[in-house]
């Protein structure tokens, strides 16, 4: 069979497509689930870090309101120390598949953009 | 030609994959002392609206709000006083729920929630003397409501801690549904509320709250078009003098932090503010009383976790649930 010149090229941008759509979902659905961990201080996103590849470090998100010191360790983040009233954000520990760390005070939230679960009730 | 077949459909397939869904649209609110995100399958407008309405309940139902219509009933040195007809709604379900529970569920304990420093954050173990002192200013029977108007004896307060976020929830469902939405996820400081299913038409997947470590999940829920709320210690709390731990929730009955032997009780039925209230009664229960609750009830399914790290759930729950590995079997409760 002769195929003809627009035939090959319309096969050629339909294969370019098909090519780029599978490594789009490829990309999208490979990618370690439940590592990407988004910062947020008074409703804006401040940071978003890939625990599985971050390395050990810690850092201070300043709000009006105060101070909270986020510590990167281990592939895990928690926050380390804040100078809000009740610390509930410190107690709260690392982050896991449970609920988001909050700082009500500061209006901070750390939270996985990508878990198992679609919310959690806590 | 077939070759050229092949990959038209197959791109065709991909392109349309890409484009078939809605976009969900979401949005983060900070009111009634929590974080709030409504997750949507519609449009930015009603996220708006949904903000809107719930500052106006945070505004009218807030006891730390000087203007709202709480602060002004507790305000009010017995006089009556006129409620908007949210907070006169909510005032009568909770009046009800506490008929209901023989007074185990009762809003006017804000006196002694104030007094165990739950509310300012200086944490203290009052007297035996200062509580019983602060016992007799409680008791829902005091409270009167004639259509919008309410009353309460002077040097009684309350609030609707316990119901509140629950009211909000069942208030932005409205919103959402009357509005043609069929898929919603709220999360009003982990009340969830769900609306429909997930896009794909499948349950949504929420996660239970390890009272032990309340950033992880003790288990998984499959559901859809419910309220899934959970009462536990293990949030606000704080650790006395005696080395003893003090949660939030307090016993009308004793008017001291619960200490019933729930670490956690999570309700899923289809009324949030209901559910709201149901959560903190059954935890201030203690496990046995919640049963013979349930038993007697017909509209909620209830999933706990005692402070033995037990897991108690009841029938209808028990085939949507999966529990992490932190757990061992949980016992299932039959009528």
């Amino acid at each position: 069979m002769k195929l003809n010149k627009k035939v090959v090229i319309l096969a050629a941008v339909c294969a370019a497509i098909f090519v780029s759509a599978a490594a789009v979902c490829f990309f999208l659905f490979s990618r370690p689930c439940g590592r990407l961990v988004r910062i947020t201080s008074a409703g804006e996103t401040v940071a978003v870090i890939d625990l599985a590849s971050a390395e050990n470090y810690t850092f201070e998100v300043t709000c009006a309101e105060g101070v909270n010191k986020i510590k990167i360790e281990d592939g895990t983040i928690c926050v380390s120390e804040a100078d809000c009233p009740d610390k509930t954000c410190v107690k709260m520990g690392r982050l896991g598949g449970g609920m988001p760390i909050v700082c009500l005070p500061h209006r901070l939230v750390i939270e996985f953009i990508s878990s198992d679960t679609d919310a959690v009730a806590g | 030609m077939k070759f050229f077949r092949f990959f038209g459909t197959a791109a065709a397939v991909l392109l349309a994959c890409g484009c078939a869904s809605e976009a969900p649209v979401s949005r983060t609110f900070f009111a009634m002392d929590t974080v709030m995100t409504v997750t949507a399958y519609g449009s930015e407008k009603l996220l708006t609206q949904c903000g809107e309405r719930i500052a106006e309940l945070d505004s009218l139902l807030s006891a730390q709000k000087p203007d709202s219509d709480t602060s002004r009933l507790n305000a009010s040195e017995g006089k009556e006083t006129e409620l908007s007809s949210d907070t006169a709604a909510l005032l009568c379900k909770a009046l009800d729920f506490c008929r209901e529970t023989n007074g185990i569920y009762d809003p006017t304990v804000y006196p002694l929630v104030k007094e165990w420093g739950f509310i300012g954050g200086d944490y203290k173990i009052p007297d035996s003397s200062r509580i019983s002192k602060l016992l007799v200013n409680t008791g829902f029977e005091k409270i009167t409501l004639n259509g919008n108007t309410a009353s309460i004896p002077a040097g009684f307060e309350l609030d609707f801690g316990a119901c509140a976020k629950g009211y909000a929830a069942d208030e932005l469902k409205k919103i959402l549904t009357e509005n043609g939405v069929k898929s919603a996820l709220l999360d009003l400081g982990g009340n969830i509320q769900t609306i429909g299913c997930k896009s794909d038409g499948s349950p949504w997947i929420i996660g239970v709250a390890d009272p032990f470590s309340p950033s992880e999940s003790a288990g998984t829920l499959l559901l859809s078009d419910c309220a899934v709320i959970t009462s536990g210690g293990y949030e606000r709390y704080f650790i006395g003098d005696d080395g003893k731990r003090y949660c939030h929730i307090i016993d009308p009955r004793t008017g001291c932090p619960a200490d019933s032997g729930i670490a956690s009780v999570t309700v899923v039925g289809q009324n949030a503010a209901r559910c709201d209230m149901l959560s903190t009664a059954l935890f201030i229960m203690g496990t046995d009383e919640a049963i013979d609750f349930w038993r007697s009830s017909d509209d909620f399914e209830m999933l706990i976790i005692t402070e033995e790290r037990k897991m108690l759930i009841t029938e209808g729950l028990s085939e949507k649930y999966t529990q992490s590995e932190n757990y061992s079997g949980a016992e299932v409760i039959r009528k």
